[in-house]
């Protein structure tokens, strides 16, 4: 017997279309996939090849076309609060400062049940230390750089403490060092230095190989036109994982064998 | 030289659109000083051509018809008439409009529900409806108040009916990711992101509010602005009567600033928005 957990999110022969037919995109197709408890997962793949797409499926935002998708063994049939999304273009309340936007999920939403006024400050004020936007807290998100943006929309979901973290190439607008010191960050968030059953479950969208690679228990491979599960690559570096690993052998050795893979696609995607 | 000239144009037609991006030289107010200094004159030497001075008076005789009226106190009196009654209409309108716009855009059925009914009613001006109430109001400030609800409530209602269906689908996408539920999700996300909507339905329904106002005072109301002016042309006060119509020029052109101004207020987060 293994001592494997339930898978706590599946996919089973999952297919999404696009569009009315005989015009349908069809966007992902044929993808079958267990999440575990605790699990890092990130997903890597060309530009176009349905990645967001299966993110808004996890969130319970876009409905299957055909196949499963459960969590706990239950149907994934709308949003909710345990899964956190953090998305590619940020969804930012513009009417919100940063303060706004940030607490918006505590205010709002179950996230800030059973907290007390001081508490939910206490957290947002936590958040934005996290992504270093003190100092910003009473502008808008019009008043913002791209970069602060995205950092909002990090602490946003931060914030609100959910168990399952879906995120969509949550650093890709960051400078390279921020990006560094919130990769830290975020592994902290998720409990790199808990036990498995402690940590919460990732699943993070990514074109930056490396950054898979550092953060991630698993890296999914997905092949373009339509969305295909290519190939999932176990990440079997020690954790905690600090700037070492990065420098690691087989580090690069992971970097090389993802790259093969996804080459061809990432050639086949630009040349179409 | 021609720089100067240049950017004197630019603020000028930055004063006309609105907008305040221009360099600016002058303050807006001299140009618009300029300007109605340069119409005065020509509206004088036209009078001057007028035999006949009650068809076209000069601007010194508004200009003390102004005043006359200002220090009878017929104008104060009639202008605050007028204005109490804008407020009233257009509030009530809003109360109605803002909320059924608010759930038309929400709900597919009621949207169908009403589609027909307002498409039919609503190319039927305000003022064709005079006539008619006149017999179910008399004279009085029930006329006017029925006519200017109805000029106010379909650009509010479907100004906010559009707003809302215009929302960013992806602010909704976010705040059902938090869990928000649903009466929140109207009154925290639907309506600011509907607001900016809501207010430039606003400013229209001001303008074509205070417009039917006039009218209708014209016809059906013993006081008022509109009330002053046909008093006053059948004394063949001419004057006086170019000088309520300017009256009624400033003061709309105030509310709307008003409104601007509230605008601002209530959204200081979308004035940048507009201008990218
Ligand atoms: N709402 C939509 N309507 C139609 N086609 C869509 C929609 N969303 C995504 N697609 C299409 O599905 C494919 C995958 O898109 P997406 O999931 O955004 O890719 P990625 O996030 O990997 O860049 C693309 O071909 C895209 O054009
Ligand atoms: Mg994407």
């Amino acid at each position: 017997m293994t001592q494997q957990p339930a898978p706590k999110i599946t996919l089973a022969h999952v297919r999404k279309e696009f569009g009315g037919t005989p015009a349908a995109v069809v966007a992902v197709d044929s993808l079958s996939l267990d999440i575990q408890p605790g699990e890092f997962l990130a997903i890597v793949g060309p530009s176009g090849c349905g990645k967001t797409t299966v993110l808004n499926m996890l969130a319970g935002l876009e409905p299957v076309t055909s196949g499963t998708m459960t969590m706990d063994g239950k149907a994934i049939s709308g949003p909710g609060a345990e899964r956190g999304v953090m998305f590619q273009d940020y969804a930012l309340f513009p009417w919100k400062t940063v303060v706004g936007n940030i607490g918006f999920g505590l205010d709002h939403g179950p996230a800030g049940h059973g907290l007390s006024r001081a508490e939910r400050e206490a957290r947002v004020t936590r958040a934005i230390d996290l992504v270093g936007l003190k100092g910003s807290e009473t502008k808008y998100p019009h008043q913002l750089s791209g970069g602060m943006r995205q950092r909002v929309a990090l602490a946003r979901l931060v914030a609100n403490e959910p168990k399952i973290l879906l995120m969509d190439e949550p650093l890709a607008a960051l400078d390279a060092q921020t990006r560094i010191i919130l990769q830290d960050e975020l592994l902290r968030i998720w409990g790199q230095d808990k036990p498995t059953s402690e940590r919460r479950t990732v699943v993070y969208i990514t074109h930056s190989i490396d950054e898979a690679i550092f953060l991630a228990d698993r890296v999914v491979v997905l092949s373009s036109h339509p969305g295909r599960l290519k190939r999932i690559v176990d990440v079997d570096l020690a954790r905690p994982r600090n700037d070492e690993t990065r420098k690691s052998r087989s580090f690069a050795e992971l970097s090389q064998t993802i790259w093969e893979l996804i080459r061809e696609e990432a050639y086949r995607a630009t040349m179409r | 030289m021609v720089q100067r000239i240049a950017g004197m144009m630019a603020s000028f037609s930055g004063v006309l659109m609105g907008n305040s991006t221009a360099p600016r030289h002058w303050p807006a107010w001299t140009i618009y000083l300029r300007t109605m200094g340069l119409f005065c004159l020509l509206w004088y030497a036209m009078s001057w051509l007028t035999p006949n001075k009650i068809l076209l008076p000069s601007p010194l005789d508004v200009a003390s018809a102004l005043r006359d009226r200002i220090d009878d106190g017929e104008l104060v009196a009639n202008a605050t008439v007028s204005l109490t009654r804008l407020l009233v209409s257009v509030s009530i309108a809003s109360l109605i409009a803002i909320p059924l716009g608010l759930a038309m855009g929400t709900s597919r059925l009621l949207e169908d529900l009403l589609e027909w009914p307002v498409e039919l009613l609503r190319p039927i001006a305000g003022i064709a409806w005079i006539p008619l109430a006149l017999f179910m109001f008399g004279i009085g400030n029930g006329l006017p108040i029925f006519i200017m609800i109805y000029t106010a409530f379909f650009p509010l209602l479907l100004g906010t009916a559009a707003g809302v269906r215009n929302v960013d689908r992806r602010l909704i996408s976010a705040a059902r990711t938090m869990g928000i539920p649903k009466g929140t999700l109207m009154r925290h996300v639907i309506f600011p992101a509907a607001l900016p909507s809501i207010m430039t339905s606003a400013r229209l329904a001001v303008a074509a509010s205070w417009t039917a106002v006039v009218a209708a005072e014209l016809v059906g109301a013993p006081s008022g602005l509109g009330y002053a002016i046909e008093y006053y042309r059948s004394m063949l006060d001419t004057p006086s009567v170019m000088a309520f119509i300017i009256v009624i020029g400033t003061l709309g052109f105030l509310c709307d600033a008003a409104l601007r101004s509230l605008s601002a207020a209530l959204m200081p987060w979308a004035n940048a928005e507009e201008k990218r």
